[in-house]
């Protein structure tokens, strides 16, 4: 039996798992300052909508991830004021950035269902056949990018910061640092980068735009950050696992095993419960200590 | 200021004889997805925009994207604004549909592929499965590994029945060849769609179709990797797939549309179960793609005439499943009325149907 199987599965993965990433990547930030945002499905949507959009006016479709990930950074900070400034709820507050994203994207792709568009350029790795291991560079980028987050949030002052807010904001706050200015930081950069993620579902992977494309994906971003245990590097190893289970149960009944297509549509899901289980009780709590807390503050 | 007089009595004037005007029909449509997808919603949206073109004197509302949980609403807002003929065009509004039709006997409802039947209440849709024959016919011919593919949304009896169509008709031409099919398991979740697609590609397939709400990823995905593409169900997603294009079979409601109208208009408007396909012109084949030699276009063609005369009958046995039971005996033929009955796949099909 030849192993072709595996380097289509990691091919596919790959290219599965990046979309999915870099809101996990995000929520992993906002996270680790205490914040949970069950927004993302929201900002991906409209990060998709808008990348699509200025991709089909300009042409390009690094404007368009550009416009997106601005836009998904500054929808963010209004669910930070909501839930820094103006202390309301983080659960219904990302609800809310939710539905506000369905509605705003809807009404930003509008015009562009049907447009024809040039995507991301491609990049192959060299030595595959036509189609396998042929990224755009938002896919190569990703390592570095969360070995970079790693790093920061580990091994520098402004690391330490965040994660000191996450755990105990008073703390924090008696030991001279800003929670709200931390926060709003740390809110920042996941709407970048949950923008980036949508973008990169219509303008890398799928080249299309239609509304509620992400199809949960945003969820399930919040989910790999919970199954990483708040570390980057095993989100990227999440992603993995998960896009790899979906591919492989297409793969699976492609090949003709005999299975029902039901049954491994199930398998991906079925496959996070399973190592959240194993992973759970293996360890130690790695949630942050003040995770969806109101910060109350004391100024 | 005395311009300024004139110009306002004659605007009211013109806006007064305007609504003297009465249009002679108001017909209502909504659809659950948007009305330029390149696929099941933008076939039901352009035959709808038919029926102008045909009856000038009528008047459309029209409503896409609309939730099956608020279907209802906007049909009794349609009626209001005078409706008389509606169509909820999603398979999802029958039931909704049907509560409005009940509150409203004097309004004409035709639903695409429903089971139900009221007073007012009648159903449409075309012979996709038939006609689909035709794109296997055309993939038989065009394939040059001997595999092709199939995408499919959920595995339920048309959609089987379209996997199916798409094999016989390519065993028809080219008795070698294999057809694999994949299920996403949802009508729209085109990241899932082009995985799919890369699946098929995987086992060396170098045709895809597809049963989906809208195929333009999958399209683009084949178009990216150099292989063939045939289209379904509207002719508006070749745009996609411009080199790899074979043909494809669009949903053309319209003609059939202005007639509905027109019977509602004159009273003899009757419910009914209405099926029909490419010799009724519910469903067309397109144009072929500028790989296609001309030889295949011809078989294309006589296959499509075969159809159209009522000689060819796609689903006639002896036809065996996947495990070489027959499900369709010798001398027996399937009608468009057993097409959601598909439960198994046909032999030489890699794929499980459920």
């Amino acid at each position: 039996m030849s192993w072709d199987w595996l380097t289509w599965l990691t091919s596919g993965a790959i290219l599965y798992a990046a979309p999915l990433l870099y809101p996990a990547l995000g929520e992993v930030i906002e996270q680790r300052a205490g914040i949970v945002n069950l927004g993302l499905e929201g900002l991906m949507l409209v990060g998709a909508a808008l990348a699509f959009a200025v991709t089909a006016e300009t042409g390009s479709p690094w404007f368009g991830v550009l416009a997106a990930a601005l836009a998904g950074g500054v929808m963010n900070l209004g669910f930070g004021y909501l839930v820094i400034s103006r202390r309301a709820p983080q659960l219904a507050s990302g609800l809310a950035l939710m539905f506000l994203g369905f509605g705003l994207s809807a009404m930003l792709g509008k015009g562009y269902i049907n447009a024809l568009i040039r995507g991301l350029p491609r990049y192959q790795l060299p030595g595959w056949g036509a189609i396998l291991f042929n990224y755009d560079l938002l896919v190569y980028l990703l390592f570095p990018l969360a070995l970079g987050l790693w790093w920061v949030l580990f091994r520098t002052r402004w690391g330490l910061r965040l994660r000191a807010v996450g755990e105990d904001p008073i703390t924090a706050f008696a030991a001279g640092i800003s929670p709200a200015w931390v926060r709003y930081q740390a809110v920042f950069l996941a709407g970048l980068l949950a923008g980036i993620g949508g973008a990169h579902l219509s303008v890398g992977v799928t080249l299309t735009w239609s509304e509620g494309m992400t199809a949960g994906r945003g969820f399930i971003a919040i989910a790999l950050v919970i199954f990483s245990r708040w570390h980057p590097l095993r989100a990227i190893v999440g992603a993995l696992l998960f896009g790899g289970a979906v591919v492989f149960q297409l793969q699976l009944q492609a090949r003709g095993v005999g299975i029902s297509p039901f049954f491994l549509d199930m398998l991906p899901y079925v496959l996070t419960i399973l190592v959240l289980l194993i992973w759970g009780r293996a360890g130690r709590q790695a949630a942050p200590a003040s995770l969806g807390r109101v910060y109350y503050g004391t100024e | 200021m005395r311009k300024v007089f004139w110009v306002v009595l004659l605007a009211s004037l013109v806006g007064l004889m305007a609504a003297a005007e009465e249009p002679c029909l108001v017909v209502g449509m909504i659809i659950g997805g948007a009305k330029d997808d390149g696929g099941y919603n933008q076939a039901q949206y352009e035959s709808f925009m038919r029926i102008e073109e045909l009856i000038p004197c009528v008047e459309l509302l029209f409503a896409e994207n609309v939730p099956e949980g608020e279907a209802e609403a906007i049909l009794e807002h349609m009626i209001q604004q005078g409706a008389k003929l509606l169509f909820p065009a999603g398979f999802g509004y029958m039931f909704p549909a049907l509560s409005v039709a009940e509150r409203h006997p004097d309004v004409v409802f035709m639903h695409p592929g429903g089971y139900m039947l009221a007073d007012n209440f009648g159903t449409y849709f075309s012979d996709v499965q038939q006609s689909y024959f035709l794109l296997g016919v055309a993939a038989g011919k065009m394939t040059k590994t001997d595999k092709i593919g199939f995408v499919g949304g959920m595995p339920i009896g048309y959609v089987l029945g379209n996997a199916n169509a798409f094999h016989l008709g390519a065993r028809a031409v080219n008795p070698d060849v294999v057809t694999h099919v994949v299920f996403t398991g949802t009508w729209l979740d085109r990241a899932k769609e082009v995985a799919a697609t890369q699946s098929l590609l995987q086992q060396g397939c170098d045709v895809i179709g597809s049963h989906v709400d809208s195929p333009i990823a999958i399209a683009q995905t084949a178009e990216a990797a150099g292989v063939y593409f045939v289209g379904y169900p509207s002719l508006a997603v070749q745009k996609f797939c411009p080199n790899g294009w074979i043909t494809g079979l669009g949903l053309t409601w319209g003609d059939f549309f202005a007639e509905i109208a027109k019977q509602v208009m004159d009273g003899t408007w009757k419910p009914a179960h209405i099926r029909k396909g490419i010799e009724a012109g519910f469903i067309a084949l397109g144009e072929f793609g500028p790989q296609v030699p001309e030889q295949v276009r011809q078989i294309v063609l006589t296959f499509a005439e075969g159809l159209k005369a009522g000689i060819l009958h796609p689903f006639t046995g002896p036809i065996r499943d996947q495990e070489g039971n027959i499900r369709i005996a010798e001398g027996e033929t399937w009608g468009p009325e057993r097409m959601g009955e598909f439960d198994w796949l046909v032999e030489g099909i890699v794929g499980q149907p459920g």
